[in-house]
């Protein structure tokens, strides 16, 4: 049995982003595996794993997605697993496929996320019909009374500015430093609509007190995919620094979204971070890179306290001054994260493969001098289910 | 009387029913644990703190103080978005559970952290209860 260390992202590919309503999922999907393949110098030929979705099938096909997948393959799949932590699925996916991987089960394993056509529900393009859609991931205790994901979010901010004396200001910093890397990637969203200031987020209009428009995630649809190998498969191909999964950790601890001590501290995510760092035998300032999962800015200062890159409560100082920007203390969400590089069904896969590309130091105009650690957290539903994973250099 | 637009709750578990009928008779019960007596709001089918499965609904004092709010400016869907800006409050009762409710009776600016309130209660359908709160009398 090999290590997790052992295996590594080979390969990494990210569609076009935005309004894919003229585009089916299959296309996407395909394209996205297809690039990531090629990235890895493999091909389709090459997959014998699955992890999460595959192609869609129409109707109950959906739910066995790998028998698919292997029979326009032409060739059986060795392995298929499915995480189910939302947004925070595809370090989860990196996970088992790693341990697909040194079990021997397989050898190439892709993940990939494909979010495109007339999709119902939260998939759409249409923002009031994903918006009314998310609202009922809430059980009815709380979804009668209108709560939205922004406002599940939203009270979270407001109790941590009450406790820490937060500022909305702080928050937009995040926002700002995100829409500057997102002006870098030419495939993000929101990246043509310019660089951000504290004023334009805090100047937006209020959607859930104290969170305003430019606070919260973009909603469209995109694709993207990796190609996880072993770290000697991936070295002899020879196209890319391998980036190996060093450690990993999850954290599940609530289903109600209120049924939690406090809603300004997530211990399920402190254990997943714990975790992933015990295993990777790295320490918190060695990180030079994150992503975090950032559906609302807040959900980034309280991601970088629950994994302990500061004190509790004193995300808000660290953020400040472009602490997370690029050239900052620890560069997050460079390539602009959901905030501004895209935000489409399991978009944890775009967080990741950002991370990657840093540490291939191939970020282009976004890199972080020197990056050879890397954090990934993601988080499912509001705060619910976590993972967390260290990436570094092989 | 035009039909009720907002959403109502559904799948509720038979198990889980004596808290609604609670509100339809306007007096708020909550699973509490027979053996430990911690309080189980959300309903749930085991104590979280002691794992018995054996639970009591019993009538709270339906007052609290505001542990955290918001105020909701987009809604989630057009009969919502009708009533917005709405404030949502998550309230520490006075038996040390926290619970989702709107808060009506005040404007969103005078809403604090820490206000007590105490529970009212909306009939918005022949069959429904919902709660609300208010600031405390």
């Amino acid at each position: 049995m090999g290590r997790l260390a052992d295996v590594a992202v080979a390969g990494v590919y990210l569609t076009e982003q935005g309004n894919l309503s003229h585009r089916t999922q299959p296309s996407v999907w395909w394209e996205a595996v297809r690039g990531a393949c090629a990235d890895a110098g493999l091909t389709l030929g090459d997959i014998d794993g699955l992890v999460g979705d595959g192609p869609q099938d129409p109707g109950l096909r959906e739910r066995m997605p790998a028998p698919g997948l292997a029979e326009q393959l032409g060739r059986p799949l060795r392995f298929h697993a499915r995480s189910a932590v939302g947004a925070g699925s595809t370090a989860a996916g990196l996970n088992l496929a790693a341990y697909a991987i040194a079990h021997g089960l397989a050898e190439v394993v892709v993940i990939a996320n494909a979010v495109a056509g007339h999709a119902a529900g939260y998939a759409s393009a249409n923002r009031d019909e994903a918006v009314a859609a998310m609202a009922k991931l809430s059980g009815p205790y709380e979804y009668v009374y209108g709560t939205t994901r922004v406002s599940d979010c939203a009270v979270m901010a407001m109790r941590h500015m009450y406790d820490y004396g937060t500022t909305s200001e702080q928050l937009a910093e995040i926002a700002v430093a995100q829409r500057h890397g997102a002006t870098l990637h030419p495939l993000s969203v929101h990246g043509h609509r310019g660089e951000l200031t504290v004023s334009d987020v805090v100047g937006s209009r209020l959607i859930a007190d104290p969170l305003h428009l430019l606070d919260c995630c973009s909603i469209n649809q995109g694709g993207g995919a990796i190609v996880v190998t072993s770290v000697a498969n991936a070295a002899a191909a020879g196209r890319h620094a391998p980036v190996a999964l060093l450690g990993y950790g999850e954290g599940h601890s609530h289903i109600d979204p209120n049924a939690v001590e406090k809603l300004t501290e997530f211990p399920a995510a402190r254990s997943a971070a714990d975790t992933a760092f015990t295993m990777a035998g790295v320490g918190r300032d060695e990180i030079d890179v994150a992503g975090i999962g950032d559906h609302f800015t807040i959900g980034v200062l309280l991601g970088l306290e629950d994994a302990g890159f500061c004190a509790r409560g004193e995300g808000g100082a660290f953020v400040a001054n472009g602490g997370t920007a690029i050239g900052g203390r620890l560069p997050t969400n460079t390539a602009g994260g959901f905030l501004s590089f895209s935000h489409a069904g399991l978009c944890g896969v775009f967080t990741l493969i950002e991370v990657v590309e840093q540490l291939r130091h191939e970020a282009g105009p976004r890199q972080v001098g020197g990056a050879t650690l890397g954090f990934v957290s993601g988080v499912g539903g509001v705060q619910q289910a976590h993972s967390a994973a260290i990436l570094g250099r092989a | 009387m035009s039909e009720y637009q907002k959403f109502l709750p559904e799948d509720i578990p038979d198990s889980q029913r004596p808290f609604w009928d609670s509100l339809q008779e306007h007096a708020v019960r909550v699973q509490r644990c027979d053996d430990c007596g911690t309080w189980r709001y959300i309903p749930k089918d085991l104590c979280p703190h002691c794992h018995s499965e054996r639970a009591t609904w019993t009538r709270i004092s339906g007052r609290g103080e505001v542990y955290t709010y918001t105020v909701v400016r987009r809604a989630p869907t057009p009969a919502y978005q009708a009533e917005a800006p709405y404030v949502l409050a998550h309230v520490t009762m006075a038996e040390g559970f926290r619970m989702i409710a709107s808060l009506t009776g005040t404007e969103p600016e005078t809403v604090k952290i820490g206000m007590p309130v105490e529970v009212a209660y909306e009939d918005v359908t022949p069959e429904w209860t919902l709660l609300t709160f208010q600031p405390a009398s």
